[in-house]
């Protein structure tokens, strides 16, 4: 026959007669054990329960009195931000990590699709503000400079060759008119002045309907030699390296 | 002062409504029973005031986790509980705390309700006494707590173990060693006797 442990009795001593059945029905057959169980209960019953000393009907207000002023008063309506509820913290916080995450990405798709000569050093790609437009005046001033040597060495006597300069003089103020365009906003008093002068000249070589006579191809002499046109764009085609130029001479707008 | 005919939880909600002197009335209607309990667990007053103080202070703290809870003193009593077993947790280690080791000598024993307290008795009681206190003191701090909930608070295991924050069976383990530790002691007044 088993008997019953001892901690099988002080649970039932404890279990004030709710223990298990089994117990019960043990202790009540087995006389070791109900022995054993009388013994617990007089040990058990023999230790009093400590009494504290009295506080008097006072103590209360006295423990409140000391802990009150370092008690914080509660807020009836606005309740602080670590007094909300944990869900509510918990979904602002995620919010606001979200916003963040998509401003990061909105700013990186917007760094990646701006032209690569924006984001990289200037001075380590000295690329032109505007390449076409310069390509563009580096052929114009390359074709002009042409015209205007064809010109000044130009024969009165010998026409044939008097109406290719006013073919190319029409071309080339169609050019003129874009760079002029173009100096008036980088403002360069130099080179528009000498697009002026040139604009003037080839006006006047492209209005002859008849071709040029001596006498306007003289006065269009005269008029290059008093603006020193040649010398102005040969200086201004120095501008620009002698790459572009050659690569550019071939070329038209 | 709140009034004191309110009810416990009319006074909680006056509290986080703003009313602090609300709380002063939950204090003077619990502060007697927490610090029965507290001195039952700690064994000395000095501890036992602190720990009722505390108790009070985080049961204000946590005021609005109560909100959703049915029974404010059993709420702050559990506080109570966990702060005696941190305070003779604490002394335990070394820890600021008075031990009962190092109680003054009008402390050192437990009080044992006498109904006749004649000359002899006194002096008897207070021999047993000091035996019990050091058969207390034998106890670790959760055989001690559980111990005490159970044999002098007439808590139930399930009460022990929430207020202790351990299983119940743990709890049961704990009422168990403290029992049969305490048995050779209270054997060996009774031969004395």
């Amino acid at each position: 026959m088993m008997h019953l442990s001892e901690e099988e009795l002080i649970e039932q001593y404890y279990s004030k007669g709710k223990s298990a059945p089994r117990i019960r029905r043990h202790i009540e057959t087995c006389a070791q054990c109900a022995q054993a169980y009388a013994s617990l209960q007089r040990d058990i019953a023999a230790f009093p329960a400590v009494q504290p000393p009295v506080r008097d009907a006072s103590y209360g207000e006295r423990l409140w009195q000391s802990i009150a002023p370092a008690l914080p008063r509660y807020e009836s309506s606005k309740r602080s931000w670590p007094r909300r509820s944990p869900w509510r913290v918990l979904v602002y916080s995620s919010a606001a990590v979200l916003m963040i995450a998509g401003a990061f990405f909105a700013g990186r798709q917007w760094e990646h699709r701006q032209p690569p000569a924006a984001a990289s050093n200037p001075l380590a790609h000295p690329q032109p503000v505007q390449p076409l437009v310069l390509v563009i005046l580096s052929d114009h001033l390359d074709r002009s400079e042409r015209l205007l040597i064809e010109l000044k060495h130009a024969d009165a006597g010998s026409a044939g060759t008097l109406y290719p300069l006013r073919d190319e003089a029409r071309d080339l103020l169609i050019s003129n008119r874009v760079c002029r365009q173009d100096t008036r906003t980088n403002n360069d008093p130099a080179l528009a002045a000498a697009l002026d002068h040139l604009d003037r000249l080839l006006r006047e070589l492209n209005s002859q309907p008849g071709g040029l006579n001596a006498a306007s191809l003289t006065r269009l002499q005269n008029q290059m030699k008093a603006d020193d046109l040649l010398f102005e764009v040969r200086v201004l085609r120095s501008r620009f390296p002698e790459q572009q130029t050659a690569k550019s001479s071939g070329g038209s707008i | 002062m709140f009034c004191m005919g309110k009810n416990d939880h009319a006074a909680v909600r006056a509290t986080l409504n703003g009313d602090k002197e609300a709380y002063g009335a939950l204090v003077v209607r619990h502060s007697q029973s927490l610090f029965r309990v507290a001195y039952r667990i700690t064994g000395n007053e000095a501890d036992a005031d602190d720990v009722v103080q505390e108790a009070f202070l985080r049961g204000y703290q946590k005021l609005e986790s109560f909100a959703s809870r049915s029974n404010f003193g059993t709420w702050i009593y559990r506080i109570a509980v966990r702060c005696a077993l941190d305070k003779i947790n604490s002394r335990r280690a070394g820890g600021p705390g008075r031990g009962a080791e190092q109680a003054l000598p009008e402390e050192q024993s437990v009080r044992i309700a006498e109904p006749a307290a004649g000359p002899e008795n006194l002096l008897l009681s207070g021999e047993i006494g000091a035996v019990l206190d050091m058969a207390m003191n034998s106890l670790t701090p959760a055989e001690r707590t559980a111990f005490v909930m159970r044999h002098m608070e007439d808590r139930t295991m399930e009460e022990i173990a929430e207020a202790m924050g351990i299983q119940v069976n743990a709890a049961k383990q704990a009422v168990f060693r403290a029992v049969q530790k305490l048995r050779p002691r209270i054997a060996s007044l009774r031969v004395t006797k």
